[in-house]
């Protein structure tokens, strides 16, 4: 079931095209990453998934019909630019940013004692935003982003400012939160998490979509046939693998008497034949396909829209 | 509650629990009541008359000065050098003395403290009148006995009698009720700025803050916008109504404590301002003779103005109320279009200078209240909240009152329309300088 489903959307600024119509549709309960470069129209595409602008063309479904103001209350979103006010304290603040989601205060109270704990930041409460650190601010935010446990959770670059334990911590809450039926749309430069957590991912350049899929059909649909062998021999693969018709070395590196090889097979070769051809050449250590990663995707079909 | 309660609640909460706001509720009334009360309190200390040794080298104004309740004169003639010494070591506060000369005469006046504004004028007007007297009787020819006689039953004085709309007649005291529109005048003004710009500031705190972009994800932009603004216009009726309330408590308490102090003269004086008191020195006679026991300050505006005193007061809470708004909406898409507090300068500027202009006009619209200057100000939405308050004391048709209210509130929906489409766009540009093109083009987004 789609959660959300962006059709055709098109919205242009005074002399500027920030999303040239855009369709997309997210899978409830899954991560997807929302990819694409400074300025590709993502910052948009999300303002307008939160209603704080609106398309020129084009419709959002939001659980199946369109969008309406009260939707607001389902999703939980935390912007790329984002803070608190400095001089309020950090319980007061939280407390009415999860009155401005709908929630009543005592059920807001409840939630937020038990993430506060949950956090370690309940000593926190009475203390001025401003005397936070900035990871404990960014702790706090991610607090109020989601007490109202939304339905449907966008999160702008989520990970900028924390160090690697906290960033961990939050990864964390995201696969927990996923866990329970949260959709999360995650628009990240960090490709690495993108691979960590994301189901399905879009790829955005010059108000374009350029890519979508799942993130698993994607890597194979990009991989380009090499393969990476290590294999322990007394004899030079250069010459031994000369004369092969089926595959062609791209690379070889000596270390002691093994042999670390990147492999470009041939079109039509299945990888069992590649097998076939290498074993009788040593004794294999490690046979392994080598997958583009999602950064080398990302530049490359950025690289291919210009 | 529901979100725009939400808004407006943290606004003015956050900010009435400020300790500026507290201490600045608490001094404000102090510091008012104290203006009012202490220099009638010094005024009333000062009442004790001055003594004046005058010196006439031209041995013409001997024994000619009349004494009145500030001022009694004595004479001597000699060496001014001496004279001076001793009068001013026994008792005298001044010596005046007067050099030779026929028509334009110098005169030197010594003294160790200085003398009330008025002094001076009061002299001046004296000899010249003395001397204009002595020219008369010289150049005709007139008996001197003859001409005090005559000249004694000269003595005219005015009242202003005001017809209103009904027909009713009232008498008026204009000097009063221009100082009194002069001040409310410049309260209201104050009041907007003072407030308006904390809207400008909450504006900007949220955009750098980077805040604005969580709350707009709650809640839609002009609820944003429009709860800040009442938040805060709350503060600000918070503020005056505790500040009206304490300056009447002390004012009647002071009243209570000390009843002579508000005696007409005193307060009328100390109403009028030195100034005022130059020249309408007959005036304030007049009120005197005209039967002014003790009355306190309040029922005396009730007393001597064209309007009753909760029209006044009800007519300075409209135009702060809307003042305010109108500006602070202006100001609301300003903060939301700048990145600092130094560029928002020149975008508050233009809307300001109108109310700069009134400011500066103070004077000529107080002169003429019903003249051209002053009602064409009075119904400008950008001026008429100062302009309508100078106005207001010396009488202005309920018409023209009501149009310009009317015209106020058609601004404001105007100016909240306006600021709206500035303002959605506005907090979410960050780190750009906007230009007025900008922000033309943003009215059509």
């Amino acid at each position: 079931m789609k959660i959300v489903e962006v059709q055709n959307v098109t919205k242009k600024y005074a002399n500027h095209l920030a999303l040239d119509s855009i369709s997309l549709s997210v899978e409830k309960g899954s991560v997807f990453g929302l990819l694409g470069p400074n300025g590709a129209g993502k910052t948009t595409l999300i303002r307008i998934l939160n209603q704080i602008t609106a398309p020129d063309s084009g419709v959002v479904l939001f659980q199946g019909r369109p969008i309406q103001k009260d939707d607001v209350e389902k999703i939980g979103y935390l912007p790329e630019e984002r803070g608190l006010y400095k001089k309020m304290k950090v319980g007061e603040q939280a407390l009415y940013l999860a009155q401005l989601k709908g929630l009543s205060k005592q059920v807001a109270m409840e939630r937020l004692v038990s993430w506060f704990r949950k956090f370690e930041i309940e000593s926190w409460w009475n203390r001025k935003v401003e005397e936070l650190s900035k990871g404990m601010q960014q702790k706090v935010q991610f607090v109020t982003t989601i007490i109202h446990e939304p339905d449907f959770l966008i999160l702008d670059e989520p990970f900028s400012g924390f160090d690697p334990i906290n960033t961990n911590i939050l990864k964390e809450e995201i696969i927990n939160l996923r866990k329970k039926g949260t959709t999360i749309i995650l628009s990240t430069h960090d490709m690495a998490s993108v691979e960590e957590i994301c189901d399905d991912i879009v790829l955005i350049n010059k108000a374009k979509k350029v890519l979508e899929g799942n993130l698993v059909a994607l890597k194979q649909q990009f991989k380009n046939h090499q393969f990476e062998i290590v294999i322990e021999s007394d004899s030079d693969p250069k010459t031994y693998f000369q004369n092969s018709d089926q595959f062609s070395l791209i690379d070889v590196i000596q270390k002691n008497n093994q042999y670390h090889l990147s492999v470009q097979l041939h079109e039509q070769i299945s990888s069992n034949q590649l097998l076939q051809n290498i074993l009788p050449f040593g004794n294999l250590v490690t046979f392994k396909e080598i997958l583009p990663n999602m950064n080398e995707i990302f530049i490359k079909q950025v690289n291919d829209t210009k | 509650m529901n979100k725009i309660g939400l808004i407006i609640s943290r606004e003015y909460l956050t900010r009435v629990k400020k300790k500026t706001f507290i201490i600045m509720t608490i001094l404000a009334p102090l510091l008012l009541a104290a203006l009012i009360v202490v220099p009638v309190l010094i005024s009333s200390e000062t009442q004790k008359s001055m003594k004046v040794m005058v010196v006439d080298d031209n041995e013409f104004f001997i024994n000619r000065f009349s004494d009145n309740t500030k001022t009694t004169f004595a004479y001597r003639t000699g060496d001014i050098e001496v004279i001076k010494k001793e009068a001013l070591d026994n008792g005298y506060d001044a010596v005046l003395h007067i050099l030779k000369g026929t028509q334009a005469i110098q005169s030197n006046l010594y003294y160790k403290d200085e003398p009330s504004m008025t002094f001076n004028s009061n002299i001046e007007s004296q000899m010249d009148k003395l001397l204009f007297d002595k020219l008369l009787i010289d150049t005709f020819k007139i008996d001197p006995v003859k001409y005090d006689q005559l000249k004694s039953l000269t003595r005219s004085s005015i009242a202003n009698i005001k017809i209103d709309e009904t027909g009713q007649e009232k008498e008026t005291q204009a000097e009063i009720a221009r100082v009194v529109g002069m001040f409310s005048g410049l309260a209201i003004y104050f009041f907007i700025f003072m407030f308006a710009s904390q809207v400008l500031r909450g504006v900007l705190e949220e955009k750098t803050n980077r805040i604005v972009e969580v709350l707009i994800s709650s809640v839609k932009p002009m609820e944003l916008m429009m709860g800040k603004i009442i938040g805060i216009a709350m503060v600000g009726l918070t503020q005056f109504l505790i500040w009206v309330g304490l300056t009447f408590v002390i004012i009647y308490g002071v009243q209570i404590a000390v009843p002579d102090i508000f005696q007409s003269q005193a307060v009328m004086q100390q109403m009028a301002g030195p100034e005022a008191s130059m020249v309408s020195q007959t005036q304030i006679t007049n009120i005197n003779a005209a039967e002014m026991p003790s009355v306190s300050v309040f029922t005396l505006i009730d007393h001597y103005f064209n309007v009753s005193f909760t029209v006044l007061l009800l007519s300075f809470l409209f135009y702060f109320i809307f003042g305010y708004l109108i500006y602070a909406a202006l100001f609301a898409a300003v903060g939301s279009a700048v990145d600092n507090e130094t560029d928002s300068q020149q975008f508050t500027l233009p809307v300001t200078i109108p109310l700069l202009l009134t400011i500066m006009l103070l004077v000529p619209i107080t002169e003429n209240p019903n003249g051209p200057l002053a009602f064409w100000m009075s119904m400008i939405p950008l001026t008429s909240p100062v302009a309508m308050l100078i106005r207001l004391p010396s009488g202005v048709p309920l018409v023209e009152l009501l149009s310009s209210m009317a015209i106020c509130v058609l601004f404001f929906v105007f100016c909240v329309w306006f600021a709206a489409k500035i303002y959605r766009v506005g907090i979410l540009m960050y780190g750009k300088k906007v230009t007025y093109r900008e922000l033309f083009k943003w009215l059509r987004y």
